[in-house]
């Protein structure tokens, strides 16, 4: 199977910085770098490159052309992944197929992006005409009525919201390349009286728009062994799916696409959520990540604040989640934002963690989250699991 | 007990929206305060927000039927903090409204308190006048005055 026979060799990450003084394509060289010193490739052997569409360059429609350009890369496969928060796991999948096919036989996944420092989007789509209208402001409306929703089918508590919170802040001060600002501890009466943003998202809720970058390397597992690694990871089960119940018209928000992106990816995979050493949900809002422990599995639909209230989510307990944070306490790098839950997940395996190394590294479960189409709940979700070579 | 109102948005400075060769049938009918939503002929089922095709059949034989735009809340949010031409008006409700017909459409709820909206409450209507004589489609509780 396609997935299978390809491995993730080397991972690296950037800083996360509330504006970053250094341009995104300074940030991808920074990965670029990293990646070759880790792995020991050669610049040349590289003959595949995905990257994330990006705030930044989102009027550039040559966007990877333009960073691979600028990094002296020569490619036989050369791609944007423009699937939002959820590119960077999804390039994974892409990545996969692309070796499988013999289009190319090393790939760079590249995430950069620094819409703080500059965003170039146009928007065009639904939100001028039907939403901004009404004042709806984007992203923490959409969870408003999202959760409001939620709230009136099944009950929300907020204490159970607050104490994922707690602990993802927790996770990013044993995170040097947390954003700065967000290394600070936090109660869950802080979360509960922070701001209301829209009614009951609260700032605590929200991710905090900042710069950064991240990056895998990819090859084949014959290449990897022809090398000499013996140390990689593997994605063992991928599921995505765009546009959930799209030919419907009154959908029931409270699901979402993971419950058919997890069957898949738990099917291919051959595992089941109890598996699961450690869980890197796509992090934008946190009843988001309630919502994907309802739609993974790993708890009852509509029990998503019950599991959380009786799981201990830290680095030691039950169910590590968001180990480095996540990008609600470590900062959200715009679009390439996904590729901070998905290099922790792969740094766990790789039992590179340090202080906040879990114990169980057989398999790392990874999500993704993107874009938010009209009166629902997200468009994207994709669902990941990976495992070190076995 | 203080009841506390909810802005109505209604002084918010608001442009033409930005509209496409298949929508704007529906931006038409606002002049006269009329709703107009897209009807699937094949499958007997309307539609919102306008696409260019039928959602259920991916086929063109739509077309564009009047309703009375009353419905029932779905989810709503207060917004305390809206987009730049909003901002001083909060607090402000936004609802999604399910219509008679079976369909969600997002908008503002005016003439209700804060404390006054729920789920399932009836709503009707509310035309905000928009510039070149275009109107926005809000709502208001059914009964208000």
């Amino acid at each position: 199977m396609a997935l299978r026979d390809s491995v993730i060799v080397s991972y690296a990450e950037a800083k996360i910085v509330e504006k970053s003084q250094r341009d995104v394509w300074e940030l991808a060289a920074e990965i670029l770098d990293s990646l070759l010193t880790k792995s020991g490739f050669d610049k040349a052997e590289i003959d595949g490159v995905l990257v994330n569409a990006s705030l930044t360059g989102a009027t550039n429609c040559f966007w990877a052309q333009s960073t691979v350009d600028y990094l002296g890369l020569e490619l036989d496969f050369c791609q944007s992944v423009d699937i939002g928060g959820c590119s960077a796991s999804g390039a994974v999948a892409r990545a996969a197929a692309a070796l499988d096919a013999g289009l190319c036989t090393t790939v760079l996944l590249l995430y950069a992006d620094t819409p703080v420092a500059e965003t170039t989007m146009r928007p065009r789509g639904f939100r001028n005409e039907w939403t901004l209208p009404q004042g709806v402001i984007g992203p923490p409306a959409d969870f408003g009525l999202l959760s409001k929703r939620y709230e009136h089918q099944f009950g929300l508590d907020y204490e159970a919201l607050g104490k994922l919170a707690v602990t993802q802040r927790q996770h990013a001060m044993l995170n040097e390349l947390a954003c700065e600002k967000l290394r600070a501890p936090i109660s869950i009466d802080d979360y509960l009286n922070s701001r209301m943003i829209a009614d009951p998202i609260r700032l605590l809720d929200c991710v905090m728009p900042c710069d950064g970058a991240s990056g895998l390397l990819m090859t084949t597992r014959k290449r990897a062994k022809s090398k000499g690694l013996d140390k990689f990871v593997v994605p063992i089960g991928y599921g995505e799916r765009t546009n959930y119940r799209a030919g419907e018209n009154v959908v029931d928000i409270t699901e979402t696409g993971h419950v058919a992106a997890g069957k898949r990816a738990f099917g291919q995979a051959g595992v089941k959520p109890t598996d699961i050493g450690s869980f890197h949900p796509y992090d934008d809002f946190i009843i988001a990540v309630m919502l994907q422990l309802e739609m993974l599995g790993f708890a009852k639909r509509g029990q998503g604040c019950a599991f959380i209230s009786e799981t201990n989510f830290s680095c030691s307990g039950d169910l590590p989640l968001n180990t480095s944070g996540g990008q609600i306490s470590a900062g959200q790098a715009g679009l390439a934002g996904g590729g901070t839950n998905l290099v922790e997940g792969v740094r766990q395996l790789f039992g590179e963690a340090g202080s906040r190394q879990v114990k169980n590294t057989r398999y790392a479960l990874v999500t993704g989250i993107g874009h938010l189409p009209y009166g629902r709940n997200w468009g994207t979700s994709v669902t990941l699991i990976l495992t070190p070579d076995a | 007990m203080v009841m506390t109102a909810a802005n109505d948005t209604l002084n918010v400075k608001r442009e033409v929206p930005r509209m496409f060769s298949f929508s704007r049938p529906f931006w038409e009918a606002t002049r006269d305060k009329k709703l107009f939503i897209q009807f699937c002929r094949t499958t007997r089922q309307y539609q919102f927000y306008p696409r260019p095709v039928s959602i259920f059949t991916g086929r063109r034989d739509l077309e564009w039927r009047e309703v009375s735009g009353r419905g029932e809340i779905f989810t709503f949010t207060t917004a305390w903090r809206g987009p730049a031409p909003f901002r001083g008006h909060e607090p402000y409700l936004i609802a999604t409204v399910t219509l008679d017909v079976g369909v969600n459409v997002i908008g503002n709820i005016v003439n209700c308190g804060l404390d006054e909206i729920s789920v399932g409450m009836k709503v009707r209507p509310f035309w905000a006048p928009l510039p070149d004589g275009l109107h926005l489609l809000m709502f208001e509780p059914e009964g208000s005055n």
